[in-house]
């Protein structure tokens, strides 16, 4: 087991850059989620840690030793590809055992630590198949289990879940938390799904364009993102943004007005002053909306489609064009007028600058 | 339905018409053939004559030795060096991959009567660019054409010249279809490149190898234009006589025909079953 740190690691493919100077610490034993719209970098960190991407500026260390120049073979991590990447002529016992044994491990211990990792995952019926007689999570359990009788200090995940399907993956991430918990190994796990990542993680990091934008635990980037990106991508439906300009700046914090609706004025607790007059998004997520009354302002929207599931409504809805989505607990008719009237509750408003940055 | 099927077999009426005539006839017809006395005119019905002479005609032990001598070195050398030459192609290292595909496959495209003069000039015993190389090496010069043994072994690097290629070709389609993160597990699996090659490529290459073998298998047991243009048909007196020239000799230069279609049917009877034991052999083992 063991920790990592990245050190303002730079990845070039030729003249293209597409890791700008990833700072970051992992400690032993901890869950980490690499999260981020599809291109963003992700698998490249993730190949650069493994070793199978050589590093093009910084460090990569893992358990205190600097690895840049360490052949993948010898980092003592192991990697769970997206596509599986299970050898397709061998059974699921060869494919556990095959590293171990062109390794020369004792043949005993490899079979015991076969038998363990095929425990753990469920897999002693599979044993004598090959990959192309599983299932696509029977596969995945494999993959893992190749992982795991590796014993290594670091776990590494590329969007293992993304090729199953919607049941399977619910099914197969709680596996996985679970096998965290038992294993007390240090994990990496990359995936474009915030859920997976608000779900596994003991920390998010988030990224755009081969930039770190926020690390922090799943539900401190949900409370408190550090910009616009990150509050977009953390939660689910997205927050909802809305601009605004700044009206009065003053004891109480800073003035919004909108613009959809000037008459619509939200005072934020916030010490930063911005010049009035300045353009801002003022971002409140779906769940957080109040009913009409109980908020610092309402905003009356007009409706365009109510979805009903049972425990909670999604109206969607739109100001002046810009749309928006309200979610309405516990209230099955929310959304069936043409017209709906919500509070705006302060407390869980947040304002951005132009450039997306929070105003604190 | 049936009107519909009607106009379908009109369309491919041209090609059975010509797939009959000159595919299925003559399978038919020389198989008859082959139980007929061809040098009596006219030809008459005799069912042990050609069969029989088969059996014990020393020309056709030669011919069989040599083909067989041919198969069991040229097939395995070959198809191990197109398989050298198809993961040197697929080596990510590799620059100007598309020339190197080019001149790999170009001997193929070669006409069989152009490389063999090539090949009767660089062989030539006096004046050769291959005794001339191995001269510097101390080695005395080979007379190619003169030595029965010297003569099979310019046949086997003559076809494995002009085919090798061909094969690395078709088994770089092979390497090609492995994904490349099965090697990269490995990798952190710890397996060293050569126990990749031999635990991973080998085995996952293996119907594509099989394939070629059987492929090169049906091409060496009708094997003709080599010993008939660069070793002078089958010379040095009958050493490099194949099968293939054998049943030329019969028909074409005789005009037994009876007996050159028994000495077909013996050679596609035989590249059958070495195929089919090739593919025994070579079967998932469960
Ligand atoms: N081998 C490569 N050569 C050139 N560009 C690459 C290569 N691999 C990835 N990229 C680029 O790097 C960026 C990040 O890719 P990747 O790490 O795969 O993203 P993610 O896993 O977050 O979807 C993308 O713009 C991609 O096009
Ligand atoms: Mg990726």
């Amino acid at each position: 087991m063991a920790g990592l740190a990245l050190t303002n690691v730079i990845k070039r493919f030729g003249a293209l850059q597409v890791v700008h100077g990833a700072n970051l610490d992992i400690e032993d034993g901890e869950f980490v989620v690499f999260v981020g719209p599809s291109g963003c970098g992700k698998s490249t960190l993730l190949r650069m840690i493994a070793g199978l991407e050589d590093v093009s500026g910084g460090e990569i260390a893992i358990a205190g030793n600097v690895v840049n120049d360490v052949e993948p073979s010898e980092r003592h991590i192991a990697m769970v590809f997206q596509s599986y990447a299970l050898y397709p002529h061998m059974t699921v016992r060869k494919n556990l055992s095959f590293g171990l044994t062109m390794n020369g491990n004792p043949k005993a211990d490899t079979q015991r630590r076969v038998a363990h990792a095929a425990d753990i995952l469920q897999i002693n019926e599979l044993m004598d198949r090959r990959p192309g007689q599983l299932s696509g999570g029977q596969r995945q359990r494999v993959a893992i289990g190749r992982a795991i009788v590796r014993e290594p200090q670091v776990f590494l995940f590329d969007e293992p879940l993304s090729n199953l399907d919607a049941e399977l993956r619910v099914q197969m991430r709680v596996e996985i938390s679970k096998l965290h918990k038992q294993l007390g190994t240090t994990m990496i796990y990359v995936t474009h799904d915030q859920t997976e990542a608000m779900t596994l993680a003991d920390k998010i990091v988030v990224l755009r364009t081969g930039r770190i934008e926020q690390v922090g635990a799943p539900l401190d980037l949900y409370d408190d993102p550090a910009n616009q990106f990150v509050a977009g991508f953390i939660g689910s439906p997205k927050m909802n943004f809305l601009k605004a300009t700044i009206h009065a700046v003053g004891q109480e914090g800073v003035t919004a007005a909108l613009i959809a609706d000037p008459s619509v004025r939200l005072t934020l607790p916030i010490s930063s002053r911005p010049d009035i007059g300045s353009p801002v998004i003022l971002g409140i997520r779906p769940e957080h909306f109040s009913d009409a009354g109980t908020g610092e302002a309402d905003l009356t929207v007009a409706v365009h489609v109510a979805e009903h599931l049972g425990h909670t409504s999604y109206v969607y809805a739109g100001v002046s064009g810009e749309p928006l989505i309200i979610e309405r607990p516990e209230s099955r008719h929310a959304g069936d007028q043409k017209t709906l009237t919500v509070g705006l509750p302060a407390k869980r408003c947040f304002l951005f600058d132009a450039e997306g940055e929070r105003l604190r | 339905m049936r009107v519909h099927n009607r106009i379908a077999y009109a369309f491919l009426a041209p090609y059975l018409l010509i797939f009959a005539t000159f595919w299925l006839w003559p399978i038919i017809s020389s198989f008859l053939i082959s139980f007929q006395n061809t040098r009596v005119n006219p030809w008459r019905f005799a069912p042990s004559m050609n069969w029989g002479r088969l059996v014990g005609d020393p020309a056709f032990y030669n011919a069989l030795y040599n083909t067989l001598i041919i198969l069991v070195i040229q097939v395995p050398v070959m198809i191990a060096l197109a398989t050298v030459m198809a993961v040197f192609l697929n080596s990510p290292l590799l620059k100007a991959r598309p020339l190197y595909r080019f001149a790999f496959f170009v001997p193929v495209v070669v006409g069989e009567v152009a490389y063999a003069a090539v090949f009767r000039l660089m062989f030539s015993a006096d004046f050769g660019i291959i005794n001339k190389i191995i001269g510097t090496v101390g080695i005395s010069p080979v007379s190619w054409f003169d030595n029965g043994t010297a003569a099979m072994a310019l046949l086997i690097m003559a076809v494995t010249w002009r085919w090798a290629g061909y094969n690395a070709i078709i088994i770089l389609a092979g390497l090609q279809s492995i994904p490349g993160d099965v090697y990269e597990a490995a990798t952190l699996d710890r397996v060293g490149k050569v126990q990749q090659f031999f635990h991973i490529t080998l085995p996952l290459l293996k119907p594509i190898i099989l394939f070629c073998i059987v492929l090169s298998v049906i091409g060496t047991m009708q094997l003709f234009a080599e010993p008939f243009l660069i070793t002078n048909r089958g010379g040095p007196g009958g050493a490099t006589e194949t099968l293939g020239l054998l049943l030329y000799r019969q028909g074409f230069t005789s005009l037994n025909f009876g007996y050159a279609s028994a000495i077909a049917y013996t050679i596609a009877a035989l590249a059958v079953a070495i195929s089919l034991l090739n593919l025994f052999f070579g079967r998932e083992t469960k």
